[in-house]
């Protein structure tokens, strides 16, 4: 399964069942470039998931990857 | 003199005292022993009892440790000998945590920890052994409403730090004072109360702090603390407070929110868990808690923790509350829809303890129906709850706390909108608000304030109960009494003659997106409501004895008719379920009403307009489907072969204007129309945007899928003519014409048909919406002067004020409809029925159909992808009583099926069936027959029937119905 593929069909799922969003961006080399929304967006503790991201990358694709998180709030929570 | 500002750098005595009670707070474990053997085993819940692990085995989980993954379980265990020191002393199992953990000891359910209280009693569970086997379950969900409990909000997220479990024991002098002081110093900080006493209060509690040296190594001057504060703050009566509180425990438990509702199991479990607990601490302690559903989740996957539930229920603390199955949302359900939430609510009661409960306890949906009145009467229930239109109302103040709710037909309920939130803790303060805020002081009796954590369950805490036992000590509160939810409704509203009449809808001058946002959702419900009522009308005719499928198959829509599902403010994940059931309700429905040679009309009066029959070989084409527009002439409940005729064009001629049968019409090209001539009743329909599609921005804020501002209008954007208006296609019936309109997103065709044999016109749209806080109205100036609209409810019509007077007219900018609404003069007017839409604006003569939204929280992609649907214009003589709009809707939102099966019953004209089944009991059909145009008769039986309430109990024997407008009746025919 390409990253991309994981991202959208394996992480997806988990992050939307807490109010999250995560979306694939892009990965070049070994760096995975993905979006967060929702819930996910203001999460004060995102870097953890960041992690855990990586280690199921690792895990279950076998690569080893470093994410750029990027946040996009909502505007009425972008203060 | 200049006036400097002076920036404090020195500690206030009131901060000093704070300083120490957070000091205090630490010593209120003696001892603690830390488990150090847990093992954790992560997975993700699949099914209400399912879960997918991610590992074959559990691994060690230390203090430090990282726990949770986004949407997972966690299952952990430890196997615990009780320390010898701790033996034979009272212990405790403490585990501070932002997760929801149900703990299960020694094989049993016993209890639970979650951010609202991190410990629980395990002395019951300690046998000789003295081994206790843990096992737990957790959930970390995000839980946005914890803003309530602000220190659980710096703790969210779906990856927590594991903080250590413990058995330990409590310090109990300190943790009393604890509370002491938790009390107190609430009432020290709220403006609510009496300054004096409130200097009064800052001076003693540092006075009885400074009895405890936080520096000797065991805390000493505890006692005399307390004794200080029981003897001087206690003691002190000078300072009298007034009002008369009734305090109800309850947790609110939405089934579907921020989590699915395969999580609401365990969530109930835990809170279910904890409050049978604080009932063997606190035998005063009563609980009441609502959805018959959720308690059926609880017999069936947890029987045991059931049986205890059965026991507090019997002894009198556990209450349950509540007639309807779910709380569902009450705008947009049907009637039927509503009795049932009620008839399987009562049902499951009924089945499990051995009565009915007599109220409805909705504390959070988003404003209530007219029609609700006489639905809750007719199914044993005297008393309402709702809490919504007293605090989240923007703008005008809802004038009763305690009322008489009277309702469309004139029957009525006693109600109470309490004066604040469902959710408060039990802080003097909130009390004293609801006090202040309650609006029927002097005729209403006790006001009533709910206390208890929810939205995701949770309810009462220790320290809520502890704190309610002080109350009486304070003679600056208000008279406060603990009671049950029924006993409050009893005791206050029974029999008041002082109580005022609210008489019509319980508007909630909020959340009025609900209507609109996640239009598939409400498209789905609508279309499956009268799927259902098809299928019980042929299973019926057919005596088929299939009420267990049926009513399984019922109680799938009425959970999904949920506060937070149909509204669609909820998660994706959420949506993706709900659609799934959606399917699968489809399906099996589509299997019950089967096939047959002829068309049968399931509506009790005849079929006469023009509709849509689709035929593979036909040459029309509606939804994507083939077929011909026919006008059936179906007597009703009977059945016919269909056969379209065969006709040219000639009926249209198509130029600068369309010339149809009953119109000339000038068309722009974006598929408004410019003029609606009108040949037969020789007047023009249009006076302004007329069909008109406007998409408006929409950033009604944090309460995105929920809300619409009332300055939505403020902003426009463009909407592009890509393909003009023009025909594309023709038959000796109707004539479609098509446009594209484009914006910079999304894609919208439009198709404007008109008929030969119908004076309504009919607009399909194919979108491709891919919008961000947008709001797309179709909007509609009539040549019409009226000041009244009227709308369909589903069971009568409602009249709303289309000017803007005052502000209870402007606060209902949105309001919600079922299939029509109309603007008339006495002798014609424009009617707009949909198949699936319910939001709708009405400004003088401008009605504007809200089609669909674009939000993104609490779903980001809410409502984004293709969305198909259809609204039928028709003008009409006479006023929309006259002209027979509710029977063209119906007609309009009520496919004819196919079937042989006969009917052998009355059609009941004039009255609307709204269901035909077969009695709970399997012993007699059971009509319910809705009048739905404001009138009053008579229809002769040609043999006796019973009368039944909703609830199919027997009132007398009847052999005339006897109507009157709006009413709503039941009657059994035993064969």
């Amino acid at each position: 399964m390409t990253v991309k593929n994981y991202v959208e069909t394996v992480l997806q799922p988990k992050i939307q069942g807490d109010g999250g969003w995560i979306e694939f961006e892009s990965l070049d080399g070994s760096v995975l470039t993905v979006v967060f929304r929702g819930e996910c967006s203001k999460c004060l503790i995102l870097h953890r998931c960041v992690e855990w991201i990586e280690e199921q990358i690792k895990q279950d694709c076998h690569k080893t990857v470093k994410v750029n998180a990027i946040r996009k709030k909502p505007y009425f929570q972008d203060v | 003199m200049a006036h400097i500002k002076v920036v404090r750098r020195s500690m206030r005595p009131e901060e000093w005292t704070d300083l120490r009670f957070g000091w205090l707070k630490r010593h209120i474990y003696a001892d603690k022993y830390e488990i150090d053997n847990l093992m954790i085993r992560d997975a993700r819940q699949v099914s209400e009892m399912e879960f997918e692990y991610y590992s074959d085995d559990y691994r060690p989980l230390k203090k430090g440790d990282m726990y949770f993954t986004p949407d997972g379980t966690a299952f952990i265990k430890a196997d615990v000998n009780v320390p010898k020191e701790l033996q034979g002393k009272e212990l405790w199992f403490s585990l501070k945590t932002a997760a929801e953990i149900c703990v299960k000891i020694n094989g049993k359910y016993v209890g639970g920890v979650d951010p609202n209280r991190e410990r629980m009693l395990i002395t019951p569970y300690i046998d000789d052994s003295k081994t206790l086997h843990f096992d737990m379950m957790g959930y970390n969900r995000s839980k946005p409403d914890d803003e309530r409990n602000p220190e659980s909000l710096s703790v969210r997220g779906c990856r927590q730090i594991f903080e250590g479990a413990y058995i330990c024991t409590v310090n109990h002098a300190v943790q009393d004072l604890v509370w002491d002081f938790e009390l107190l110093l609430d009432i020290a900080k709220s403006d609510l109360f009496n300054e004096d006493y409130r200097n009064f209060l800052n001076r003693e509690l540092n006075n009885a702090m400074n009895f405890i040296d936080f520096d000797s190594e065991e805390l000493t001057g505890v006692d005399e603390a307390k004794k200080y504060i029981d003897e001087v703050v206690y003691a002190n009566t000078n300072y009298k407070g007034s009002g008369d509180v009734a305090l109800i425990a309850h947790s609110h438990l939405d089934i579907a929110y921020y989590w699915r509702r395969i999580h609401a199991v365990q969530k109930n479990l835990r809170t279910v868990l904890i409050q049978l607990r604080l009932m063997d601490k606190y035998p005063d302690f009563k609980y009441t808690h609502t959805q018959p559903y959720i308690y059926e989740t609880l017999e069936k996957y947890y029987p045991d923790v059931f049986e205890e539930l059965k026991e507090k229920v019997a002894n009198g603390q556990f209450e349950p509350v509540g007639a309807m199955y779910v709380e569902p949302d009450c705008n947009i359900p049907t009637a039927e829809s509503l009795v049932r939430q009620c008839l399987y609510g009562q049902q499951t009661y009924e089945r499990m303890f051995g009565k009915r409960v007599n109220n409805a306890w909705l504390p959070d949906v988003f404003g209530n129906s007219w029609i609700m009145p006489q639905i809750l009467k007719k199914s044993g229930v005297e008393y309402f709850v709702s809490n919504k239109m007293s605090t989240w109302n923007d703008t005008n103040r809802f004038p009763h706390n305690n009322f008489i709710w009277k309702g469309i037909d004139g029957s009525s309920v006693l109600a109470c909108v309490p004066p604040t939130h469902f959710i408060t803790w039990n802080a003097p303060s909130q009390i004293q608000e609801n006090w202040e805020a309650y609006i029927d002081k002097d005729q209403g009796g006790q006001t009533m304030n709910m206390f208890g954590y929810g939205d995701g369950g949770s309810g009462c805490t220790e320290e809520m109960i502890e704190l309610m036992h002080r109350f009486d000590k304070l003679s600056v509160m208000p008279k406060c009494e603990h009671m049950g939810g029924a006993e409050f409704l009893e005791k206050n509203l029974k029999n008041n003659s002082n109580l005022e009449t609210w008489d019509g809808e319980l508007y909630l001058e909020m959340h009025r997106g609900t209507f609109t946002t996640k239009s598939n959702l409400k498209r789905e419900n609508r279309r499956l409501e009268y799927k259902l009522r098809d299928a019980e009308i042929l299973s019926l005719m057919r005596k088929e004895d299939n009420n267990d499928e049926i009513r399984a198959l019922y109680k799938k829509l009425l959970v999904n008719q949920f506060h937070d599902i149909l509204p669609g403010s909820h998660i994706h994940p959420v949506y993706e379920d709900a659609m799934a059931d959606y399917r699968e309700l489809n399906s099996a429905l589509d299997k019950i009403i089967g096939t047959g040679s002829k068309y049968f009309n399931t509506l009790n009066f005849e079929r006469d307009a023009l509709t849509f029959i689709p035929n593979k070989k036909g040459t029309s084409t509606r939804y994507g489907v083939k077929g011909n527009w026919i006008v059936p002439h179906i007597p009703a409940m009977a059945s016919k072969s269909l056969r379209a005729t065969k006709g040219d064009s000639s009926w249209i001629e198509i130029g600068d204007r369309v010339e149809t049968p009953f119109y000339s019409i000038s068309f722009n090209a974006d598929g408004s129309i410019a003029s609606l001539y009108d040949k037969k009743l020789d007047r023009e329909w249009v006076d302004g945007d007329f069909n008109k599609l406007k998409i408006y921005t929409d950033n009604p804020g944090n309460y995105d899928a929920w809300d619409i501002l009332p300055n939505y209008k403020d902003k426009q954007i463009d909407v592009k003519v890509e393909e003009p208006l023009e025909l594309c296609e023709l038959d000796g019936e109707t004539a479609t014409f098509k446009t594209v309109l484009t914006t910079e997103k999304s894609r919208w065709t439009m198709l404007v048909r008109v008929f030969r044999q119908s004076k309504g016109i009919e607009v399909e749209n194919i979108v491709d919406w891919q919008e961000k806080h947008k709001l797309a109205k179709a909007e509609f100036a009539c040549n019409v002067l009226t000041r009244k609209a009227l709308c369909d409810t589903s069971a009568g019509f409602i009249e709303r004020d289309t000017h803007r007077n005052t502000t209870w007219q402007q606060a209902r900018f949105e309001s919600c409809h079922h299939k029509w609404c109309d603007l008339s003069e006495t002798d014609g007017g424009v009617a707009l029925i949909n198949d699936g839409k319910y939001g709708v604006g009405l400004l003088e003569n401008t009605m504007s159909l809200s089609l669909l939204r674009a939000t993104i929280r609490p779903d980001v992609t809410s409502d984004m992808g293709m969305h198909n649907f259809c609204y039928m214009i028709m003008p009409h003589a006479d006023n929309a009583v006259a002209a027979g709009i509710n029977n063209l809707a119906f007609q309009y939102n009520v496919p004819l099926v196919k079937s042989d099966a006969e009917w052998s019953l009355p059609d009941f004209a004039p009255l609307y069936l709204q269901a035909a089944k077969l009695s709970e009991n399997g012993k007699m059909a059971v009509i319910r027959l809705s009048e739905q145009n404001g009138t009053r008769g008579t229809i002769k039986l040609d043999k006796p029937v019973k009368l039944l309430n909703m609830l199919e109990d027997v009132q007398k024997e009847i052999d005339t119905i006897e109507y009157k407008p709006f009413e709503i009746i039941t009657i059994g025919i035993e064969e």
